[in-house]
């Protein structure tokens, strides 16, 4: 019987080849490696994690959890012992959130770019300029496992700016150096070049005895996946466009410890 | 050849201070140089180089003199330089043997070895000879060696021969019969006498009667003699050379570009790192030091993670630094001194994490300096205070955060704050003395709860006072978007900041 039905198969496909190649034969599954964000709700909606290797863009308007979530996967990163970096052209990483969030700050490399540097012979970069020389340089370097790109209070029309061929150049390194490549933004930016987009919202603060402002939930949703990247969940079953998950503040992490 | 158990090899550099000048500036090497000393207008040659000696110069012409031979390049004596040279040359024969006395005279650079016993190292005296003055001319310098048994014989044979010399044993007078008698350290009434005598050679020296000889020019005569005949006996001296990795340069003129300067600091890097492999060494730190113009000085530090001993490493790492760290002015003078330190081995696993490469990471982070600023880059370190926000950078390194890894806190999804640097001034409106609406100027916002306010102050007793009333803030902006903020009003001014997003 079976030997029938694989025969059928061939049969069919021998048929459909000019329009189908192997039309009834499941497509080679790749298994990429992830790493885990740290936040249960975004990485059952990822699968398993952000990618290895790979641009992940985390994008949203400010208060939407963008570096909660970026804080929670470098925590998870340098916990294994792992280098990662920080290129911040806003210069608004606060170290106390990093800290609280379980950062190991002493493997965390923090660039902290300015809008006018004083360098060599007096020329002053932009701040994005700087930002993205910076990240070329770490990405080439080679041995971070997490690079967290931040041009979350970049405006949207600066960002739209960079160049395809700067973010093909970054999925280039990325990959090369498997580096995870983790972009905060108001709008995604890499396109085509990112293998996960993330579209964050805020969706409101929750207060104890409505006088402290005890934790903050935040909405979450795959803007676009690279096809590579995508797991078919088990038949029958959907896989939730949405996740919601909270972040709760310090003093309310103190009181359940 | 049957070598007694006494045996010295003499390592001689003539016109010292022409090879100390020139010796890391390859530029003038195939130009006539002379080197002037004294006061200026009466300056003097004091030393020069083979040739400028072609082109008829000679020691103790005047600089107007030289200055009417075209081509001729003239440069000032430099004693720092000299010294710098010196101790170099030093460095380099201490490696063929631990006993070493100093020979010097005049202008010229001599030390004499003890070599005896080390023909299994080193193979016979030729062969020691040899690598000797290979080992010099690495370093920079032309010198001649000679090999003898007698100490003197030894010396005075280097410092008329070209090359390399071997004098077997018992031949001292023959081999030292043809060189001239000035170069026995004769006052000037002994050197007139003995040029009526007619004798211009050790040998002929040597031929005189010995008796005769002391009876007319007094006891020392016998030492004149003796050592014309490579008999003269010696006790010897030794020193103890001091290792210190250090290269000096000074310029004739001052000099502005940075690839001039790279020019001579390629090859200072070249010698300290020569210098240092010579002991199994590498080097762990670089000291630039510049004098400038104007009596101003310059230093930097580089301090490579891992001590290396890879040139073209070291040399990025002072590019990147005098890029980032240029000198206010023309360089006079250019000082490397280096720490020496144990090559570094890393031991690496099949089940390490990934991390970066020290060396690379160090080009790297030199560069992002270069791009960002200097204290922009590196890990942060919370500071010990209730001051929020208090941090400082520190220099990131790999591995220096491994061993508390483990004792980082767990993973927690804990609201982060996004700062605002500096803090955007905002006007705020107050309702029961709380804020109801603020905006920047840009934006304006309405909002929709409000809790605190968090009271902190400190350090009251210095410039650093902070007094201030925090509050977590959630707002609706026009376009409907909301906001989770901290508002901070700072007491001492009354004055309202946005500090940071919870995001």
């Amino acid at each position: 019987m079976p030997s029938s039905v694989n025969a059928l198969r061939i049969q069919i496909e021998h048929s459909l080849e000019r329009r189908f190649s192997a039309a009834l034969t499941p497509a080679p599954h790749t298994i990429r490696e992830t790493a885990p964000t740290g936040i249960a709700e975004v990485d059952r909606l990822l699968g398993g994690g952000l990618r290895v290797g790979a641009i992940s863009e985390v994008a949203g308007p400010e208060s939407s959890g963008r570096t909660t979530l970026a804080l929670s996967f470098v925590a998870g990163r340098t916990r294994e012992g792992l280098v990662c970096a920080w290129v911040d052209a806003g210069d608004a990483l606060d170290a106390e959130s990093a800290a609280a969030s379980g950062v190991n700050l002493r493997q965390l490399l923090w660039v902290r770019c300015r809008s006018a540097a004083p360098i060599a012979k007096g020329k002053p970069w932009p701040r994005l300029d700087q930002t993205l020389r910076a990240t070329d340089l770490l990405l080439q370097a080679g041995g971070f496992a997490a690079l967290v790109l931040d041009l979350g209070g970049t405006a949207p029309e600066h960002g739209m700016r960079i160049p395809l061929a700067t973010w093909f150049r970054f999925r280039q390194a990325a990959g090369r150096t498997r580096c995870s490549l983790l972009v905060l933004a108001q709008e995604p930016l890499a396109q085509s070049s990112a293998a996960v987009v993330l579209e964050c919202a805020p969706r409101r603060g929750l207060a104890d005895c409505e006088t402290v402002l005890s934790s903050f939930q935040y909405e979450v949703r795959t803007g676009r996946v690279a096809a590579a990247t995508y797991t078919a969940p088990a038949a029958g079953l959907r896989k939730p466009p949405v996740a919601t998950w909270q972040a709760t503040s310090q003093w309310q992490q103190g009181k359940c410890a | 050849m049957r070598m007694k158990e006494e045996l010295y090899a003499c390592a001689y550099a003539a016109e010292f201070p022409a090879q100390a000048l020139l010796r890391l500036r390859a530029e003038l090497k195939s130009e006539p140089v002379a080197v002037l000393e004294g006061r200026a207008p009466q300056e003097t040659v004091c030393s020069l180089n083979r040739l400028a000696h072609l082109r008829g110069v000679s020691p103790g012409m005047t600089r107007l003199e030289a200055e009417s031979i075209p081509g001729l390049r003239l440069l000032a004596r430099s004693v720092e330089t000299e010294a710098a040279a010196h101790a170099v040359f030093l460095e380099c024969v201490t490696h063929f043997s631990p006993r070493i006395e100093a020979a010097s005279e005049g202008t010229s650079c001599a030390f004499v070895l003890d070599i005896a016993g080390t023909e299994r190292l080193f193979g016979p005296p030729e062969a020691l000879a040899a690598r000797l003055r290979a080992s010099l001319a690495t370093a920079g310098f032309r010198a001649s060696v000679a090999v003898s048994s007698n100490f003197h014989a030894a010396r005075l044979k280097a410092a008329s021969a070209r090359g390399i010399a071997v004098i077997p044993h018992k031949q001292e007078a023959g081999f030292l019969a043809k060189l001239p008698i000035s170069l026995l350290d004769l006052d000037e009434e002994h050197a007139e006498t003995f040029a009526i005598w007619g004798i211009c050679t050790l040998g002929e020296l040597a031929a005189l009667p010995e008796n005769d000889l002391v009876a007319r020019l007094g006891p020392q005569a016998a030492a004149w003699r003796a050592l014309a005949r490579g008999a003269l006996p010696h006790t010897f001296q030794p020193i103890e050379a001091e290792f210190a990795l250090r290269e000096f340069c000074a310029f004739d003129t001052p000099v502005e570009q940075m690839d001039a300067l790279l020019f001579v600091g390629v090859r200072m890097i070249d010698c300290l790192v020569e210098r240092a492999a010579a002991r199994a060494l590498s080097l762990a730190s670089l000291a630039v030091k510049m004098e400038l113009e104007g009596g101003l000085a310059y230093q930097r530090a580089i301090r490579p993670a891992l001590a290396t001993a890879d040139r073209k490493f070291l040399l990025k790492l002072l590019q990147l630094e005098l890029a980032a760290h240029p000198p206010q002015a023309a360089v006079l003078s250019l000082t490397l001194a280096a720490e020496a330190g144990q090559s570094s081995q890393v031991q690496l696993g099949l089940f390490a994490p990934q991390t970066p490469e020290p060396s690379r990471l160090d080009v790297t982070i030199a560069r992002l300096k270069a791009i960002t600023g200097e204290d922009r880059v590196g890990s942060p370190v919370l500071e010990d205070s209730h001051r929020p926000g208090g941090f400082r950078m520190e220099g990131f390194a790999v591995g220096s955060g491994s061993g508390s890894a483990k004792s980082a806190v767990a993973n927690r999804k804990r609201l982060a704050l996004r700062r605002v640097r500096p803090p955007a001034p905002v006007r705020v409106q107050l309702r029961a003395l709380r804020p109801a609406a603020f905006g920047d100027g840009e934006r304006s916002f309405k909002v929709a709860a409000a809790y605190g306010p968090w009271r902190t102050s400190g350090c009251w007793w210095s410039a650093g006072v902070w007094d201030t009333e925090e509050w977590d803030v959630l707002a609706d902006t026009a376009s409907g978007a909301s906001v989770a903020c901290l508002l901070v009003r700072d007491c001492t001014r009354n004055e309202w900041r946005l500090e940071a997003y919870y995001d």
